[in-house]
């Protein structure tokens, strides 16, 4: 015989108990594993996410509405060795052959052989992935299409210069082209690339770089690079200086042409305006630099004489006072016009939001210069789009509203015989004053030509000029796609976190198991102690039994742990698809997860055992042995008294308890305090902390009530429910561990339940999550016009009746992270849009919920607050800032304008939960500064009379179907975002679940366990005269009190603890369906206790299991 | 051997009102390899006397002496060694180990301290007992096999498993019938003649006093002599 054979026998012996408390064991192992577990698969869903989107790309030049050279990417190879590849990426929308599906917003990829080099597959589809047209996998299953079907593309056709700018042509927007699928490219061909962190597979089509070049006049051009493959690793700076020596003029859309005839060198731009920095550098390249500003007039007029539609040049060293002017010899016979005279000019301007402005000016002519002065030069007029490209004038279709029939024949004679020959000349600095815009304020610089000169100007430029003031600069794609899923959503915490509750019970119900195990052989203990074990060795060998079942629940637990995490990943996949947006998270679980999950699990098993044992194993062995099995711990201190070499009372019954819970009560409300001032992650800290003590300090109040009522002896008690609760209190540990078993499961689900929202519910007022729109609409191709306007509407040709009563505010968009719940990543720049504060100001939409200046009512106004250089004020929504970007009021996130400078977006104000979800909305004005290529607008809010929205719906989605107009009602939207929220709360309501389960089953035990304790109690009862009925009912009293002890705790527990979440905007507490939750808990409570009383009492079977 | 002098031992009264006395300045002295029972009414603190003298409980006043030594003034892990090296206990319950065989449950004080005798000479020696105990044949049953005698026998082969000098033996036929008690203590008596144990009963059973040498008997918490049956 061995103390390990005893200890064997033991366990084979005792085998029902200790499967109880294996069972036990095995749930709060497998619960706590899993949940770690559930982490590690998301995080590897995200990482192969990453994979999958990225490829092996390191860097990347994200468009920026310019176009490089696609030789670039070779150049840059040079410099850095690796594979770069150039991509030329716009929007577009794709249809089947029917017309029959749609997707709008779709990611136009133009690439090459060398993009496929960079995927995670690191080679090209099987076939030339060069010709045809190839789907992603997303799309391909969203249009219901496969390899040889046909589909339609249209692509967005991006203009010279930006669309917006007065002479920018916005005819032809689009094109389209009809293709056959050649090939459907999963993960391993780079199906889902995309540079935006987001799990949710990108809707890409791949075409050749060339075709579509081609296709949108863009050929040799690309305006997106990735780089890989780079042996060494680069800084972004480093990357920077590979890319200065790189990049040509042409890169930034800058050509120097030598012209003979007026023996000048000229610089101009692809773009019409050389952007202000360049022109700068340019005017300082070299000597006698003159700059060029020519500029569209819509007339030049003196009296009653006007000539329509002319060309007039500011020029540098014109000769001019800045309100003199020059008029070529035809234009003043046309006028009739003589030096003195004065004329006035009319002229478009960009207004505040790119809004066209007719302007005018007066000037005194100087003097009148013959047709073939040299300063009569066509070569003045820059390459403005629908202009320089026609040959008759009645076919110009410039970017701003021409009158055609204004043109009068002679006009037409003139544009035949000198084009675009400027018909006038001021100042430059009188043409700056009136023409600048935030594109440029020259349209050419001239050079006095000599020989070799044009090399030493591309030298200069290229050195001195930052290619990231024209969009060229390589951020750290990779390292920011690994920021953002690593700082994603820890689904290991949060499972953890509403798990712990029910690991809890688990493992107060494996305690529980466990010592009644050991109260079932206290006369062994006792014995042991009498034939001279010391107790710590009877201890030791209770513990080793019990450590051998946590150990073994341990390990089965971990197996457990793993079957859990793959029905919660199966969760995740089906019934909860919502809440992670349909991403298929993948299965996976750590070594390090595992070990840390089971050696959480055993520890906790052992405490419990250890801490019940402590309990139990302090108590000497005579009373031990006295032969009352069925008396407490607590009984018999009460009957030895002091000097008996039992453990000491120093406190009077329920002082400790009190202490406890005044010290949980004094740190929640500090949580409390504090919390409300901080966001995200430390709010949901705060609710698990003022959770958890709250928890702790109402159930050590419950224990002191216990213990103080069982200590009240000299007050008797005179009634059957006086009985009960004496009876609860004198096992005290017991009755406290079972009250808190349902306190946890109760706290789970009426905070859970707490947090629900119906987003649908109040969604007509403007201060509700629509901002009392009726309509959100998403287009593929930026629409420059108003919706909400008559002459908009007619610029888009829409006349259909019944579009009269819409109006809209619209936004412009800087695509960025998707800052909404459906992203598991951690956004790290969120989309930006830009919208005219005044018309949502105007309108009282949405409601704030906290702004920078508490307590003042400026609402949209913040956005137009002067923060200092580089910091613009933003206003996002609740669950964007919070939770998207964890985030608070008064934070800041770091971006990089089209220039490649740094600025800074501070959050100045938080909305309600609403349809802005996933974005930071942003000012229009600083938008367009730091954006300016960025044109019009993609989202809407559209305000339209209910009765008329399905009209207005159908009538716009097929009017603008080019531009891929998708309209969702923005109580749908709305819903669709709330359905998120509350996919989550429902997985966590069944883990709540779960915790009710065991806490029934604690109780169930508890009862039975009380029972069978006290058959001879109850049997002296019914001597006594006790009828059968009465002692139920006594039954009943005694465990109903607990349960409703339980159920309070729990209540009162969650209701405080979510109080920072109830006072989040959009809570909408469902009282009522809490209540009946509680209620339903309760009765079903109440089942368990008669259920398991009545069978207590039954004595048969009291007997069999007596002897268990 | 054994000698209490002047031991009182106290109970706080129901409801905190002054105090019980149960043993009341009890003075005794019990030679090595003698016996002695002691009677008197139920409740009157015989097993609370027994207690004290093993060590399980601790008097309110006086001195223990065993072997000269004073049991108040140990640890209650020097009065646990004790207990397992000097003193066998026989209970009215037998608090057997269901779980254990007759034979293990025999060996279990020897599992009270690490190291120790040699398993191969406790478990002749145990099996030694159990055939001195008339159950050499029921070495591998379980107590939930036997009868309610040989249980008790089973009790008595563990008190004496570890040699000890003195065995009390608290009402140990007190859940017997009455051939069974008889046969219980003639086993006693032998083993208090036989291996010189010192035997000290507690008992309100008459004839299992009449068997035994010295009879005390106690009553309002004094002890006296009442000779020799």
């Amino acid at each position: 015989m061995s103390l390990g054979r005893l200890v064997a026998r033991s366990l084979r012996f005792y085998w029902r108990t200790n499967l109880a408390v294996l069972l036990a064991v095995v749930v709060a192992t497998g619960v706590l594993t899993g949940a770690l577990a559930v982490g590690d698969s998301v995080r590897y869903t995200l990482g192969r996410t990453l994979e999958a989107r990225l490829g092996k790309v390191q860097f990347a030049s994200l468009p920026q509405g310019r176009f490089f050279r696609t030789a670039l990417a070779g150049d840059l190879e040079k410099q850095l060795g690796g594979t770069v590849a150039p991509v030329l990426q716009v929007s577009g929308i794709v249809t089947n052959d029917d017309g029959s599906r749609r997707i709008n917003r779709v990611q136009v990829l133009g690439v090459t052989d060398r993009f496929y080099a960079v995927g995670p597959g690191g080679r090209p589809l099987g076939k030339d992935p060069t010709e045809g047209i190839i789907l992603s996998e997303a799309v391909a299953r969203r249009l219901g299409v496969g390899v040889g079907d046909e589909i339609v593309l249209r692509v967005e056709k991006p203009g010279l210069m930006p669309r917006e700018v007065p002479l920018a042509s916005d005819k032809d927007r689009t094109v389209a082209a009809r293709l056959k699928v050649q090939a459907i490219a999963d993960d391993a061909a780079f199906g889902r690339f995309d540079l935006q962190a987001n799990q949710i597979a990108a809707l890409n089509v791949f075409v050749p770089l060339s075709w579509l070049g081609e296709r949108i006049e863009q050929p040799g051009r690309a305006n997106m690079l990735v780089v890989a493959h780079l042996k060494t690793s680069f800084s972004t700076r480093e990357m920077a200086a590979a890319l200065q020596k790189a990049w040509r003029l042409a890169d930034a859309g800058l050509e120097l042409e030598h012209l003979p005839k007026q023996n000048v060198l000229e610089l101009r731009s692809r773009r019409v305006f050389i952007d202000e920095p360049l022109a700068a550098e340019a005017l300082r390249a070299g000597g006698g630099s003159a700059g060029v500003l020519t500029y569209f007039v819509n007339e030049v007029r003196l009296g009653d004489k006007a000539t329509p539609y002319s060309m007039v040049a500011a020029l540098d060293g014109a000769n001019l006072a800045d309100d003199e002017i020059a008029v070529n010899q035809w234009l003043a016979d046309d006028l009739g016009a003589k030096v003195g005279d004065a004329v006035d000019l009319a002229y478009f301007v960009i207004g505040p939001e790119r809004k066209l402005r007719e302007d005018q000016g007066r000037f005194k002519i100087a003097r009148v210069v013959p047709l073939d002065d040299p300063v009569c030069d066509r070569t003045l007029m820059p390459a403005f789009p629908g202009l320089a490209d026609v040959n008759n004038c009645r076919d110009w279709k410039p970017g701003i509203p021409v009158d055609l029939d204004k043109i009068r024949p002679e006009d037409e004679e003139y544009w035949n015989e000198h084009r675009g020959t400027p018909k006038a000349f001021i100042s430059l600095a009188a043409g700056q004053a009136r023409w600048r815009n935030q594109y440029g304020s020259l349209t050419a610089v001239r050079y006095p030509w000599r020989e070799g000169l044009d090399r030493q100007i591309e030298q200069h430029l290229l050195s001195t000029i930052d290619p990231a003031t024209v969009g060229l600069f390589l951020q750290p794609i990779r390292d920011r796609g690994l920021q953002a899923s690593r700082g994603g959503t820890d689904f290991g915490s949060l499972f953890l976190g509403l798990s712990m509750f029910l690991i809890a019970a688990a493992v107060i119900l494996t305690g529980l198991l466990f010592v009644f195990g050991v109260e079932n052989r206290r006369s062994q203990a006792g014995m042991l102690m009498a034939v001279g074990w010391p107790a710590r060795r009877v201890r030791r060998l209770l513990l080793a039994e019990g450590g051998l079942v946590a150990l073994f629940g341990t390990v089965l637990g971990v197996g457990a742990g793993l079957l859990y995490t793959r029905l919660m990943v199966y969760g995740l996949a089906t019934w909860w698809s919502g809440a992670i947006g349909g991403t298929d998270v993948h299965f996976d679980a750590r070594g390090l997860t595992l070990l840390l999950g089971g050696l959480g699990g055993l520890l906790a098993a052992l405490l419990a055992i250890w801490l019940t044992l402590r309990r139990q194993a302090t108590c000497p062995a005579r009373p031990l042995l006295a032969g009352d099995a069925a008396a407490s711990l607590g009984d018999i201190v009460k009957a030895e008294g002091p000097g008996n070499g039992l453990p000491r009372r120093r406190l009077r019954p329920g002082r400790f308890g009190i202490g406890i819970a005044v010290a949980a009560f004094v740190g929640v409300a500090a949580v409390l305090l504090i919390a409300p001032a901080r966001g995200g992650e430390a709010l949901a800290g705060a609710f698990f902390g003022a959770g958890a003590l709250l928890l702790i300090g109402t159930l050590a109040l419950t224990g002191a009530v216990l213990q103080i009522v069982a200590g009240s002896w000299d007050r008797p008690m005179t009634s059957l429910q006086g009985l009960g609760l004496r009876s609860a209190g004198r096992r005290s540990g017991r009755s406290l561990a079972i009250a808190g078993l349902l306190a946890c499961g109760v706290f789970m689900v009426v905070a859970v339940g707490a947090n629900r929202r119906d987003p649908t519910k109040e969604t007509h007022g403007r201060d509700s999550g629509t901002g009392g729109f009726a309509l959100y609409g998403d287009a593929s191709i930026p629409i420059l016009s108003e919706l909400g306007t008559a002459p908009g509407r007619d610029r888009l040709g829409l006349t259909e009746q019944g579009l009269e009563s819409i109006r809209a505010v619209q936004f412009r968009v800087r695509e960025g992270d998707d800052a909404s719940c459906l992203n598991l990543n951690r956004a790290q720049q969120p989309r930006l849009m830009g919208v005219r504060a005044e018309a949502l100001k105007e309108r009282g939409a949405f409601k704030f919920t906290a702004t920078v200046r508490q307590g003042r009512e400026e609402g949209w106004g913040l956005l137009q607050t002067d923060l200092g250089a580089g910091v613009i004020p933003a206003v996002g929504d609740y669950p964007t800032v919070f939770w998207g970007l964890g985030k608070n009021i008064g934070d800041e996130l770091e971006y990089t304008d089209e220039m490649g400078r740094p600025f800074r977006v501070r959050i100045v104000g938080m909305l309600a939960s609403s349809v802005l979800q996933g974005s930071l909305v942003i000012a229009e004005d600083e938008f367009l500064a730091r954006f300016p290529s960025v044109d019009g607008y993609r989202v809407f809010l559209i305000d339209v009379p209910a009765e008329k929205a399905d009209a207005a719906t159908q009538t716009l989605t097929a009017d603008l179907r080019d531009y891929g107009l998708l309209l969702t009602p923005t109580g749908e939207r709305l819903a669709a975002f709330g359905s998120v929220e509350n996919t989550y709360l429902s997985i966590f309501m069944v883990l709540g679940g779960l915790g009710l389960v065991l806490g029934s089953m604690g109780l169930g035990l508890v009862v039975l366990r009380n029972m069978l304790e006290r058959r001879g109690e109850l049997a002296m009862l019914r001597a006594v005269g006790f009828g059968r009925g009465r002692l139920r009912r006594m039954v009943f009293y005694e465990h109903w009190g607990l349960l409703l002890a339980g159920l309070a705790c729990g209540v009162i527990s969650a209701m405080v603890a979510v109080m920072p979440a109830l006072q989040s905007p959009g809570a909408q507490v469902p009282y009522l369906s809490l209540a009946t939750m509680v209620g339903g808990i309760a009765l079903s409570g109440a089942v368990w206790v008669w259920l398991a009383g009545t069978l207590a009492l039954q004595g048969r079977l009291l007997d069999a299991l007596r002897h268990e | 051997m054994v000698e209490l002098i002047d031991v009182t031992k106290t109970y706080g009264a129901p409801g905190g009102a002054g105090t019980v006395g149960v043993l009341k300045g009890i003075t005794l002295k019990v030679e090595s390899g003698r016996s002695m029972v002691i009677v008197g009414p139920s409740g009157c603190g015989k097993s609370t006397l027994l207690n004290i003298i093993g060590g399980l409980d601790r008097p309110t006043s006086g001195r223990v002496l065993l072997d000269g030594g004073n049991l108040a003034d140990r640890s209650d892990d020097e009065l646990a060694r004790i207990r397992n090296r000097h003193i066998g206990f026989v209970f009215q319950l037998h608090h057997l180990l269901p779980q254990c065989t007759v034979l293990e449950n025999v060996l279990i004080p020897t599992l009270a301290e690490r190291g120790g005798r040699s398993p191969r000479e406790t478990h002749a020696r145990a099996k030694d007992l159990l055939a001195r105990v008339g159950l050499a044949d029921r070495l591998s049953y379980r107590p939930g096999e036997l009868s309610g005698g040989q249980r008790q026998r089973v009790a008595v082969a563990r008190a004496l498993i570890n040699r000890p000098q003195l065995l009390l033996a608290d009402e140990p036929t007190g859940s017997l019938d009455e051939g069974t008690s008889r046969s219980i203590a003639e086993l006693l008596v032998e083993l208090n003649k036989d291996q010189g144990v010192t035997l000290i009963v507690a008992t309100h059973a008459r004839e299992l006093a009449g068997r035994i040498g010295q009879v005390m008997e106690l009553s309002g918490g004094v002890l006296s002599d009442r000779g020799r049956p």
